[in-house]
């Protein structure tokens, strides 16, 4: 489906999906993208989309809209395009309509000895090594310029290495500014990025080289930002006169000379920032070195590449923050919709019970009043429920791991689900395995990840055409050191656009009501069960969800519990306290 | 009508079920109940109710769609309809009431009563 993904602005993480026909674009709630910015009309934009073209088109707003920096009335978008609207810059993507191609018959993998090839591998390089690719040998002769090429090509290579493996963004910076001096003679350097809200330049780097005698204090033209900033190009700024080189009696003899290399940190969508760098020239090193400038146009183009290098990876942290947080808050907003659904629904069954309570007893009719009661009790209890997974889900917990039953702690669950499904018409069947020995696992735990999935597929099958089905089954996979707990529900599944997202960071926003919430739910309730609990939620469309466990232990306590059971069980390596014999070895 | 008045409740909580059909049996009006739109369709054919009274959220994977379904299902002369909860668009069927959640069942069964009495009228009314 084409989207769009906010990029900049309040939305910023925001993706818009939308099908073909209208889709409207604007500040009022009633569009179908509303987005929340003053500089964006009520009704701005629309786009209109028909066997997959699709066309942006002005609805004459007060501030335009653009694509790609220029303004259009209508315009077809392509996928990759920059639309603008209001200070909120979205990028336009539509999947491919053609088939992808396959390329399985052009690329094929062969041992040697069908394929007839005689080569043999006659050199490898390390990871490590290739970092030093362009080093020379010093008794190597080469001329001035190549050395300097291999040099900027070194800086380039260790800055692309700086931004693939720090996470962290202040200690890229701080790296990129160590490269940055280690290749240009810079007394001072710093690096500024922009703030998100006010689109102000923050310095984050700043760095003086030793024995530089301007102190640590930079002050840096706003003439020079502004140019850089809205040209989205380097400078190389010198206050020597161009002819003063030549004259003796010029100020650069009595002065020196103060140079400066100012470049943007363009990123693929935006400048995220500047990286400036300056020197001085006293008159007795001019007299000395009988040099005038030490920043040349190479160093300029240097400087622009690594800067550019550097907010790649900006805007990568950036987006991916903005994206989980954007995915955060939509969990949340879904969190408490769900919520308010579930206790407007207790409400309900409230209300219900204490209008036949107050029924029964106008008409002195004690049997209507006991079956409100009924009502408000259990109610009363769903509520009490309701509270009281709220609290655990928000504490931290640490798993209590102790010899238990899978089987025990399912059957648990089936018969606290019973009256549940009873009330929507679902049946609960249970198909468990008999070979399961007892296991080392946190019960209290795993009972409250089954309970979370087994309830929210029962509330699926009660959505089913017919009377609902849900399946619970247990097996046993000694040969891959698992436990399998499978629950399956017949209601309508997950749809397919959605099967992909299920599994990430977060849980699809737009779904927290069945199988989907099983995603989360189960997921923290499964990673508090045991340390090194591996998660593994394969899920069918929406049908079958089986769930393989690979309960662990810290390995002396594994190696313990390999040992064949003997008649006086050795003491626990942790606490000394003797365990109960296991049937089996348990854990793998 | 001739007959007690028959109204057909169609909810997929058991606990709205069970009190409706309650205050509307004392009221000696007959009730039906289902929990399912299939089942609720099959009833509504078979058993012709004065009155459906329907959960708009009875398929939450297909919420706004629950009374064309409905509609498409059963298939037959619509009788008024009682709505529980909310809708974008109106309903087709002009003899359709809307009670947004949540809501008291004491105006409720008031209203269910006012529109089997209305039918009642009009059924008295000479051709």
């Amino acid at each position: 489906m084409p989207s769009l993904f906010v990029i900049r602005g309040n939305d910023q993480g925001s993706r818009f999906e939308f099908a073909e026909g209208t889709t409207s674009i604007g500040r009022d709630a009633s569009n179908d993208i509303q987005l929340h910015d003053t500089e964006v009309s009520r009704r701005h934009a629309q786009i209109y989309g028909s066997k997959d073209v699709y066309t942006v088109s002005d609805l004459d707003s007060s501030n335009g809209t653009f694509v790609n920096g220029r303004p259009v009335e209508a315009h077809r978008l392509e996928s990759g395009d920059h639309l603008q609207i209001g200070r909120t810059l979205m990028l336009f993507t539509q999947p491919p309509g053609a088939p992808e191609v396959d390329l399985s018959d052009k690329v094929a993998i062969s041992s040697d000895k069908a394929f007839g090839d005689q080569s043999h591998i006659v050199h490898s390089v390390s990871h490590e090594e290739s970092s030093h690719f362009f080093e020379l040998s010093p008794q190597v002769e080469q001329s001035a310029w190549l050395a300097r090429a291999r040099g900027n090509l070194q800086a380039m290579y260790r800055a692309a290495l700086a931004v693939s493996q720090t996470l962290d963004i202040d200690k890229l910076l701080h790296r990129i500014m160590e490269l940055i001096f280690e290749s240009v003679e810079a007394d001072r350097g710093c690096v500024m990025l922009t703030d998100a809200d006010t689109g102000r330049l923050q310095p984050k780097v700043q760095r003086t080289r030793r024995n530089s005698k301007d102190g640590d204090r930079i002050t840096i033209s706003e003439t020079i930002l502004d140019y850089v900033m809205e040209n989205g190009e380097g400078v190389l700024t010198s206050d020597a006169q161009q002819d003063d080189r030549w004259n003796p009696a010029a100020s650069i003899v009595r002065m020196g000379i103060r140079e400066a290399i100012c470049v943007p940190m363009r990123g693929r969508y935006d400048i995220v920032g500047v990286i400036y760098i300056d020197t001085s020239t006293s008159p007795q090193e001019l007299m000395l070195k009988g040099v005038a400038n030490r920043f040349s146009e190479d160093h300029l183009k240097l400087m622009v590449a690594i800067a550019h290098q550097a907010a790649l990876a900006v805007e990568d942290t950036r987006y991916y923050s903005a994206m989980v947080q954007a995915e955060r808050l939509a969990a949340v907003g879904q969190t408490i919709a769900t919520l308010s659904h579930h206790i407007k629904n207790i409400l309900q069954g409230i209300r219900g019970g204490s209008y036949l309570i107050e029924m029964g007893l106008s008409e002195h009719d004690e049997t209507v009043v006991r079956k409100g009661w009924k009502i408000v009790e259990k109610n009363q209890n769903k509520i009490s429920a309701l509270v009281l997974d709220m609290l655990t889900f928000s504490k931290e917990r640490e798993p209590d791991l102790q010899p238990a039953d899978i089987n025990r702690v399912v059957c648990d669950v089936v018969e606290l689900m019973q009256a549940h499904a009873a009330d929507l018409d679902v049946a609960v069947h249970c198909r468990l395995a008999d070979d399961i020995p007892t296991l080392v696992f946190d019960p209290e735990g795993m009972h409250r990840a089954i309970l979370n999935v087994i309830t929210n597929a029962i509330d699926a099958a009660a959505d089913s055409e017919r009377s609902g089905n849900v399946e619970v089954a247990t097996a046993y996979l000694p040969e891959d050191g698992k436990i399998q707990v499978s629950i399956r529900d017949d209601g309508p599944g997950i749809p397919a656009d959605e099967m992909e997202r299920s599994s990430g960071p977060s849980c699809p926003p737009r779904r927290v009501v069945g199988p989907g919430s099983v995603c989360r739910s189960a997921r923290r309730s499964s990673a508090n069960t045991a340390d090194g609990l591996p998660w593994n939620p394969i899920r069918a469309r929406g049908v079958a969800f089986p769930w393989n466990c690979r309960p662990s232990l810290p390995e002396p306590a594994a190696r313990l519990l390999r040992k064949p059971p003997s008649k006086s069980p050795d003491p626990c390596l942790f606490c000394g306290d003797r365990y109960i014999s296991l049937s089996g070895t348990g854990l793998l | 009508m001739h007959a007690s008045p028959s109204v057909l409740i169609v909810d997929r909580s058991e606990e709205t079920r069970e009190v409706l059909e309650t205050a509307l049996e004392k009221r000696g009006i007959r009730t039906l109940c289902a929990a399912r739109i299939h089942r609720a369709a099959e009833m509504a054919r078979a058993q012709q109710p004065d009155l459906i009274v329907l959960d708009l959220e009875l398929d939450r994977s297909n919420l706004g769609q629950v009374c064309a379904k409905f509609q498409a299902e059963a298939d037959c002369q619509q009788p008024p309809m009682v709505l529980l909860g909310s809708m974008q668009k109106a309903p087709a069927n002009p003899h359709c009431e809307i009670v947004a959640k949540p809501y008291h069942y004491g105006l409720l069964i008031r209203k269910i009563e006012e529109i089997l009495e209305t039918l009642n009228r009009d059924s008295r009314k000479p051709a």
